[in-house]
């Protein structure tokens, strides 16, 4: 009858050492590329063109990347014009001007509630790992509330379809103050290749302030601890190096 | 005459003169008569009441004497003066909201019958108590029971309505033909005497059989009026269709005359020997009080949650009766005393609070045209005045301190666990059981009266008319604030009111309860005979002598001592409970104004899931809020659940199923029904043996019954 508790007991500590110590590629993600030099303008070009999202652009001889649109697709990660790729999942990045961290009583307990605003469903398995054991996201202080009246943090995935918009508003001015956003996925930052449609607003940023953004798609759930560390200021965003460009492209 | 007599002929004048000027004049003026004349009369009722139990007079008048038997008299003792207290309690109240009330009848039916019966009612019912002899009480209860019933069909053209005073007819009348059996049989017994000083003194000797037998007719025929299971089927039917202020008057004083009945007969004038008739009454009191609030809990129609909480109320009370009547055969006259003052104190709360509670759920059915809790909701903001008074009446039903209710279940519940003095395993047992059983009733009101208040006052509008309704007239509100006041003074006065029901039951009680109960903290700061100076030292250490020279009182405290295995002493005090409260709410007060002195508010609307718009339909409803006990209790409420789906399309594609879930009353479930249908089988087989239309087969049956009789007589 404790067989179950012994084999628990027996077995090591299983949870990610992911905050102090670094840890890669664990789960499905591939990783991403970061902007490449090349040793010619024709071989940034070739890499740019076998980017079926558009993600690459070329100028000169530099393959520059917008992550925002990337969709994992590792279509540049090998033949001719293959692009560096990056280790880790330092992925999330402040959102520009108006972006903030959250204040000092918030650093270790933050409250989350998520809304769906039209994703495929990839972001939110993903944010189901951070409850399980191997990401452990309670041991750090990261709680996911049921209702928006006890949430600090709104975690928004998908490219807020109309359907949605109104919720994602309402959810949004049901929060008390202080309140931070969290945009998760590349749909939520730039609706990549789903918006702006005739169905979606295409940004989360369009519709309520947004403040850290976590690329991906789907961006693995250490990207998206990542996320939340960034929002509490536990650690550093992004290096610019990796990330040229977040940006609303218009399809 | 003395005053009391003249009070007394007062309240029946006046009820007569209510009964004339309402058949005179026109219909119009219903109201109008009803608050003037009969809260007069019930004035007079309570003063007539108050010089009694003061101790000062009492009324003893000789009618004439009956040309068979015995003479019709009136006594006035001070038992009777208390139930004529919740009388006047209930009636006063009532008669003064009638004069906002009868105006909704007027557009489509003539009050001017029921305002008629209404005042002929009081009268009757002060008739009942002050008759001193069998016969007159028999006379009196009949009139009473009969007038009853008229005031309960004044909107007859509703079926529902008739049905309900039928059952009502019947049940009542089955019990007055039980209890007149059982009061005749008594007179037979004591030799002729129809006194109750004469019948209490030659019934001394009877035969322990006989004293059974007496018992379980008398019980059971009182138990049908004051709504005791299992006789109990006609009270959530007819208490909900009568008019607002007769199912006050029904609940917060008809019942009581049942009660009245097993106290007068089966306690005083044949006081118990054996522990059995205590233990039956006990136990039927403990299973009607968890049965009541059961389906007080999961009815949503109000009047009829408050007609179930009657029963659960009136089954606390005659739990105590029956608690009373054992701890007296077993010779513990202290706790006997107890067990019978607190089944008073009960009952008067009782008549506070449910009149109240009635009076406010009329006052809502007029302002809104329903008395579904699910249609209701949201009234907080329309009438907030009706939704104080209405919590007040809540917060003492639902026997929370300070209030009334709260002193009378801690000290029926402290005097349960006082089984452990019993010698008899079987009777601690039962005391055990019904003990658990009133615990879970007190539990479940609870529920059942936070689902009242906050499905009806709370939350959105669950319906158009809810989200316009208005206060209630002025005289709504002021007899239902004379209750509220009374449910306060006696939660907050114990210490005052222990004593005077101890000295209205002294024939019960002497003047053991208030002893007990009532130690003289105030009087005598270094001990009295019956507590040790160190034992009232140390709670004067405490605090217990806090107001002494200032409160006209022997203490504030209620204690109930331990008995010799169990020396603990459990003390309670409302009023210093009520200083507490206020202290602590105002520095909790005081404190949260200060934490937040510097938070902005920020108003928003309610999350409703981020939905487009809240409709009222979606948030909780009343049938939601009582489910887990629907489901916990789904043996005991025995559902028929109803399955229609005859919006199919061609027999194929069912569009729509509707479910309904009838609860059926366990009551007529496992009694009324079983007992209906033997009635008609034995009706049947006799209605084979005669041939319909033959008269010589009747004439042969009339001469075989004469017959018999004839043989029968001979024989004895």
């Amino acid at each position: 009858m404790f067989g179950w508790f012994l084999r628990g007991a027996g077995s090591r500590v299983k949870t990610t050492r992911y905050p102090p110590e670094f840890d890669s590629n664990v789960g499905i993600s591939p990783g991403r590329p970061i902007a490449t030099q090349f040793a010619s303008s024709q071989e940034a070009d070739n890499a740019a063109v076998q980017c079926p999202t558009q993600a690459i652009t070329a100028h000169d001889n530099m393959a520059d990347i917008n992550v925002s649109r990337c969709v994992h697709c590792m279509a540049c990660s090998h033949g001719e014009a293959a692009m560096k790729w990056q280790n880790d999942y330092d992925w999330a990045t402040l959102s520009g001007a108006g972006a903030s961290t959250t204040t000092r009583p918030f650093k270790k307990s933050l409250h989350i509630r998520l809304v769906d605003s039209g994703s495929c469903d990839a972001v939110i398995q993903e944010i189901k790992q951070l409850a399980k054991p191997y990401y452990n996201m309670h041991k750090l202080g990261f709680f996911i509330t049921p209702t928006p009246r006890h949430a600090d943090v709104l975690m928004v995935a998908g490219p807020v379809t109309s359907h949605m918009r109104l919720a994602l508003k309402k959810t949004y001015d049901a929060m008390p103050g202080p309140k931070w956003v969290l945009a998760v996925g590349n749909c939520a930052i730039s609706g990549c290749v789903f918006a702006p449609s005739f169905m979606a607003a295409g940004t989360v940023s369009s519709v309520i302030p947004v403040d850290v953004q976590v690329p991906g798609c789907p961006p693995p759930p250490l990207a998206i601890l990542h996320g939340l560390l960034v929002l509490t200021g536990r650690a550093q965003e992004a290096p610019p190096h990796v990330t040229t460009t977040i940006a609303e492209v218009p399809l | 005459m003395n005053i009391a007599e003249f009070f007394f002929l007062l309240v029946l004048l006046l009820s007569v003169a209510g009964a004339v000027i309402s058949a005179l004049a026109p219909a119009q003026w219903t109201g109008r008569i009803l608050a003037i004349c009969g809260t007069s009369a019930a004035t007079a009722l309570l003063i007539a009441a108050a010089i009694i139990l003061a101790g000062h007079e009492s009324i003893r008048v000789d009618l004439w004497r009956l040309p068979v038997r015995g003479m019709l008299r009136l006594r006035v003792d001070s038992v009777s003066a208390f139930f004529m207290l919740a009388l006047g309690i209930s009636f006063l109240p009532a008669y003064w909201f009638s004069d906002g009330y009868m105006r909704r009848y007027l557009a489509h039916y003539d009050p001017r019958s029921f305002n008629i019966f209404f005042h002929l009612l009081l009268a009757a019912c002060a008739l009942v108590l002050a008759a001193g002899d069998v016969i007159s009480f028999l006379l009196a209860w009949r009139i009473m029971s009969g007038l009853a019933t008229f005031p309960i069909t004044l909107e007859h053209r509703q079926d529902e309505n008739r049905r309900a005073s039928y059952l009502f007819l019947a049940m009542n009348e089955a019990g007055i033909i039980i209890s007149t059996v059982g009061l005749l049989w008594m007179v037979a017994l004591a030799g002729g005497h129809t006194g109750f000083n004469a019948l209490h003194g030659s019934l001394r000797h009877i035969s322990p059989a006989a004293r059974w037998a007496i018992f379980l007719i008398v019980f059971f025929g009182f138990s049908v009026k004051a709504g005791l299971i299992p006789l109990s089927s006609w009270l959530p039917q007819a208490h909900p269709v009568a008019p607002a202020n007769m199912s006050a008057i029904m609940s917060g004083c008809l019942l009581n005359f049942g009660i009245y009945g097993i106290v007068r007969f089966d306690a005083i004038i044949l006081p118990p020997i054996s522990a059995g008739p205590g233990l039956v009454v006990l136990v039927v009191g403990a299973l009607s009080a968890l049965i009541g609030i059961l389906y007080a809990t999961i009815d949503n129609d109000m009047k009829k949650m408050l007609a179930h909480s009657s029963i659960e109320n009136l089954g606390i009370i005659a739990a105590n009766v029956g608690m009373g009547m054992v701890f007296t055969a077993y010779h513990l006259p202290v706790l006997a005393a107890i067990a019978y003052v607190v089944a008073m104190y009960h009952m008067i709360n009782h008549s506070a609070y449910k009149t109240l509670l009635f009076i406010a759920a009329g006052a809502i059915d007029q302002q809104t045209g329903t008395r579904d809790m699910n249609q209701l909701g949201g009234l907080l903001k329309r009438m907030p005045m009706l939704a104080a008074l209405f919590l007040v009446g809540a917060l003492a039903i639902a026997a929370l301190p300070p209030l009334n209710g709260f002193v009378s279940e801690w000290l029926t519940l402290q005097t349960i666990l006082r089984s452990e003095e019993f010698t008899s395993h079987f009777s601690r047992v039962v005391f055990a059981l019904c003990g658990a059983g009133l615990a879970l009733t007190a539990a479940l009101a609870v529920t059942c009266f936070v689902k009242a208040f906050a499905m009806s006052f709370l939350g959105p509008a669950h319906s158009e008319k809810a989200s316009r309704a208005l206060e209630p007239a002025k005289s709504a509100r002021i007899s239902m604030a004379i209750l509220a006041l009374a449910c306060i003074l006696l939660g907050i006065g114990p210490t005052w009111v222990i004593p005077t029901i101890n000295r209205a039951m002294k024939p019960l009680a002497a003047n053991l309860a208030a002893n007990a109960l009532v130690p003289p903290f105030f009087s005598h700061p270094h001990g009295n005979k019956d507590f040790s100076p160190g034992f009232m030292h140390d709670f004067a250490h405490i605090g217990a002598g806090i107001g002494r020279n200032i409160i006209p009182a022997r203490g504030l405290v209620v204690l109930h001592q331990g008995g010799k295995s169990n020396p603990v002493v459990y003390a309670m005090s409302t009023f210093y409970m009520v200083g507490v409260l206020a202290l602590i709410i105002f520095t909790t007060w005081l404190f949260v104004r200060w934490g937040t002195r510097r938070r902005t508010i920020t108003i928003s609307e309610p999350w409703a899931g981020g939905l487009r718009r809240l409709a009222p339909d979606m948030t909780y409803s009343a049938t939601g809020f009582s489910n887990p006990v629907r489901v916990i209790f789904r043996s005991i409420f025995g559902p028929a659940i109803r399955e229609d789906s005859s919006t199919a399309v061609a027999g194929h594609f069912r569009t729509a199923i509707s479910k309904q879930r009838d609860d059926g009353y366990i009551v007529d479930r496992l009694f009324l029904r079983p007992l209906t249908a033997t009635v008609n089988y034995a009706a049947k087989l006799l209605a084979k043996i005669h041939k319909p239309g033959m008269v010589n087969a009747y004439a042969a049956w009339v001469l075989a019954v004469l017959l018999v009789i004839l043989v029968i007589n001979r024989l004895l």
